[in-house]
């Protein structure tokens, strides 16, 4: 239950790295116990889109929030005679809240060393396998299978991105494993289900509590490796660590733990490891500068290059499709009007976010299933075309009738005087905003991250949270963007001053 | 050449032409003359389909025009038949002086582009301005854009040219550049009907001239009988 992502709605790591600046600036010191209990509030953070069985909507009664980790949250305020109290946040991002508005952070977190460098973490609390999940009657029958190619070539399999599981499977690379982050599990169920992946790997807690919604899906083989799960808090409040520490070791004891989790059928080795300490998991070593930049950026250049595949494969598509569009709503037959009308409407309308959504897990069900990549482009070219066909129709309508009047003249149809005389007019016209449509697509690009795509803004994201080294990774990919996009403005203001006086 | 019968045109509830009716032969050169908004423009926009009409009938260059909408197509043949030059010249401002006049050729008679350069290359010449091929129009003055204008439509070998005030624009200087190009072509006998407010051109180039007020006819005949001295 990891996810990594720092920036999703966000498009430019450069604004992300003002917020995170600006935030910094303005943060309270972190609420020690004694504020918490003043208050009589302790609040949690916990994402309800991360779904069951840890925090997610009651089905039954829709906008009530339930899960093990609600009950626990309650059982852990109880203890420290206040109320919790539930705030949504990102959930990769939640650990950035603590000290802010978040006292603490409960919701599937993972004891690892980079956690246990940057944050307190508190005795675990839960503890999970990893489990392979398979299509029933599919090729993959054990994990061993896993070694070597399956029908298909690699198999491919889903993970939560930045999860245990996605660290594990990219550790061994001695499986013919194609491994494809998402970021939320079901997203990845949803897949193995229509074909599109062989298998997800998750923690085995998730498949359980959703087996019987993906009924076509089976476990392949036992639960292995794992880990634990803690609860977070910030190291500049050591009496309310200490405090959730002790609570935690109560509940332990008095086998109110035990109690939760039976009824909520989390049954096994779990409760029993449970009892470990944070202790036995080593803290990592911060890396140095000029270490950091030396792992991280190869990796921030080769995500670089995705994006600059997206947006050089999208846009061009997207300028075709909007051209077409312009034109046939202004010299098109009567009948193509309205329906054009409405693509640019709809599609203007709607986020990018939701359409890539739509493209890559809601067209597999009706036998379509796209590559990531294919889909991003896909999706980008889409919501593109409909503004690039704006611009074009602005811009064919700026060149004088005359010129359409004196190609008509001389017996050139319509179309020829479209084709040689107004569209190529047209398009020098519409120079200048077109380029700058690319530098907007150019970090819109890292919208399809949702769709299992790792660019820059992605990649980012994931090595800030792993690294701990939030700022100075901003700062090195907003220069990456910077030096992608400047170019394109330097471009554009020379398509500006070219611009002729017409005759 | 040229048969127009009966030609009338209605905007917005007013009658723009009534009752036009006049006669090309090969060889001519009309001159429409009379007050501005008097529907000279418009009689001849409608002579290439520009324009429709709504009473009538116009035959042009062994071409039939009916009132109401014309089918694409005969648009088309009408105006492979009959070269115009406007006003504005209306050069395509995306292409150079030699691109201009070699379009048509290539992508509506069919030529071969190099066969369509090689002839636009002959009549820029013709027209003065040889040297001027590569120029874009915005860099050339307006009696040279006029100029190649003409070699543009002279490029399609139509049996009429059409020209709506070719001088208007342009001051005397480039006027006159311009108007000694329509007078050469006079003296090669091309047909052409040439709208002005240039009396002393049309007492030179002009076989018959025909007066238009107010959407009408009031006067066609020979330019002596017609204009004053």
């Amino acid at each position: 239950m990891m996810r990594m992502p720092l920036i999703r709605r966000k498009p430019f790591a450069g604004s992300c790295l003002i917020a995170v600046l600006v935030l910094g600036a303005l943060s309270a010191p972190a609420a020690e116990l004694d504020a918490i209990v003043a208050r009589g509030e302790l609040v949690w953070a916990a994402d309800q889109e991360g779904g069951g069985p840890h925090v997610f909507l009651d089905s039954d009664a829709p906008g009530r929030l339930t899960g093990f980790e609600v009950e626990l949250a309650g059982l852990l305020a109880a203890e420290l005679g206040v109320k919790a109290r539930f705030q949504q946040g990102q959930w990769d991002r939640l650990p950035l809240l603590l000290g802010r508005s978040v006292d603490c952070v409960i919701n599937g977190i993972e004891l690892l060393p980079e956690r246990r460098r940057d944050y307190a973490c508190s005795r675990p609390y839960f503890a999970y396998g990893l489990q392979l999940v398979a299509r029933r009657g599919g090729p993959l029958d054990s994990f061993e299978r896993l070694s070597t190619p399956g029908p298909g070539g690699q198999w491919r399999v889903g993970v939560l991105t930045g999860s245990a599981a996605e660290v594990f499977l990219r550790s061994r690379h001695d499986l013919a494993v194609d491994v494809i982050g998402y970021d939320g599990t079901i997203d990845s169920l949803e897949q193995v289900q229509t074909g599109v992946l062989d298998a997800a790997l998750m923690d085995d807690c998730i498949f359980n509590f959703y087996a019987d919604r993906f009924a076509a899906l089976r476990a392949v083989g036992r639960p292995f490796g794992g880990g634990y799960y803690t609860v977070l808090t910030a190291r500049e409040t050591p009496k309310l660590s200490a405090a959730i520490d002790a609570a935690l070791g109560r509940l332990v004891a008095d086998g109110r733990l035990k109690a939760l989790y039976d009824r909520w059928d989390l049954a096994g080795r779990q409760q029993i490891l449970a009892l470990r300490d944070a202790t036995e998991i080593p803290v990592a070593e911060r890396r140095t500068l000029s270490q950091l930049v030396a792992t991280t950026l190869p990796l921030l250049l080769s995500s670089a290059g995705m994006t600059v595949l997206l947006a050089c494969l999208s846009f061009p598509l997207a300028i075709v499709a909007g051209l077409g569009v312009a034109v046939g709503r202004l010299h098109g037959p009567a009948w193509l009007r309205p329906p054009l009308t409405a693509y640019v409407e709809v599609v203007r309308g709607t986020p990018l976010m939701l359409q890539l959504y739509a493209i890559f897990f809601l067209l597999p069900k009706v036998g379509l299933a796209l590559p990531a990549v294919v889909a991003a482009v896909a999706g980008l070219a889409l919501n593109y075309s409909a503004y690039e066909s704006e611009i074009y129709r602005a811009g064919l309508k700026a060149v004088p009738t005359g010129q359409f009047e004196a190609a008509l003249a001389l017996g050139m149809t319509k179309w020829q005087a479209l084709r040689h005389v107004i569209v190529p007019q047209a398009v020098r016209l519409v120079m200048p905003p077109v380029t700058n449509d690319f530098i907007a697509l150019f970090k819109d690009t890292s919208v399809c991250s949702v769709i299992t795509v790792i660019e820059l803004t992605k990649r980012y994201s994931v090595l800030a949270l792993s690294t701990g080294r939030i700022v100075e990774l901003a700062v090195v990919t907003a220069i990456l963007y910077l030096a992608m996009s400047w170019p394109l403005s330097l471009l554009s203001r020379r398509f500006e001053s070219r611009q002729e006086p017409r005759a | 050449m040229i048969t127009v019968t009966g030609l009338g045109k209605i905007r917005g509830g007013a009658p723009v032409l009534a009752d036009v009716s006049l006669w090309v032969a090969e060889g001519e050169v009309i001159a429409v003359v009379g007050p501005s908004g008097g529907g000279k423009s418009t009689l001849l926009r409608c002579l290439n389909g520009l324009d429709t009409f709504d009473a009538g009938t116009i035959s042009i260059a062994g071409h039939s025009l009916a009132a109401g909408p014309h089918s694409p197509r005969l648009l088309e043949q009408v105006r492979r038949d009959t070269g115009m030059v406007f006003q504005q010249f209306n050069l395509f401002a995306n292409l150079s002086a030699l691109d201009n006049v070699a379009l048509a050729p290539r992508v509506v008679a069919g030529l071969a582009a190099d066969d369509a350069r090689r002839r636009a290359h002959t009549l820029l010449d013709r027209v003065g301005l040889a040297s001027f091929a590569a120029a874009r129009p915005a860099t050339l003055s307006g009696g040279q854009q006029q100029r190649v204008a003409i070699a543009r439509a002279l490029a399609m070998e139509p049996k009429v040219i059409l020209f709506d005030e070719p001088t208007s624009a342009l001051d005397p200087a480039m006027s006159a550049e311009v108007l000694d190009v329509i007078l050469d072509l006079a003296r090669g006998g091309q047909t052409m009907v040439v709208v002005t407010h240039d009396h002393a051109f049309a007492r030179r180039a002009a076989t018959q001239v025909v007066e238009l007020v107010a959407g009408r006819i009031t006067r066609f005949g020979p330019p002596l009988s017609i204009l004053a001295g």
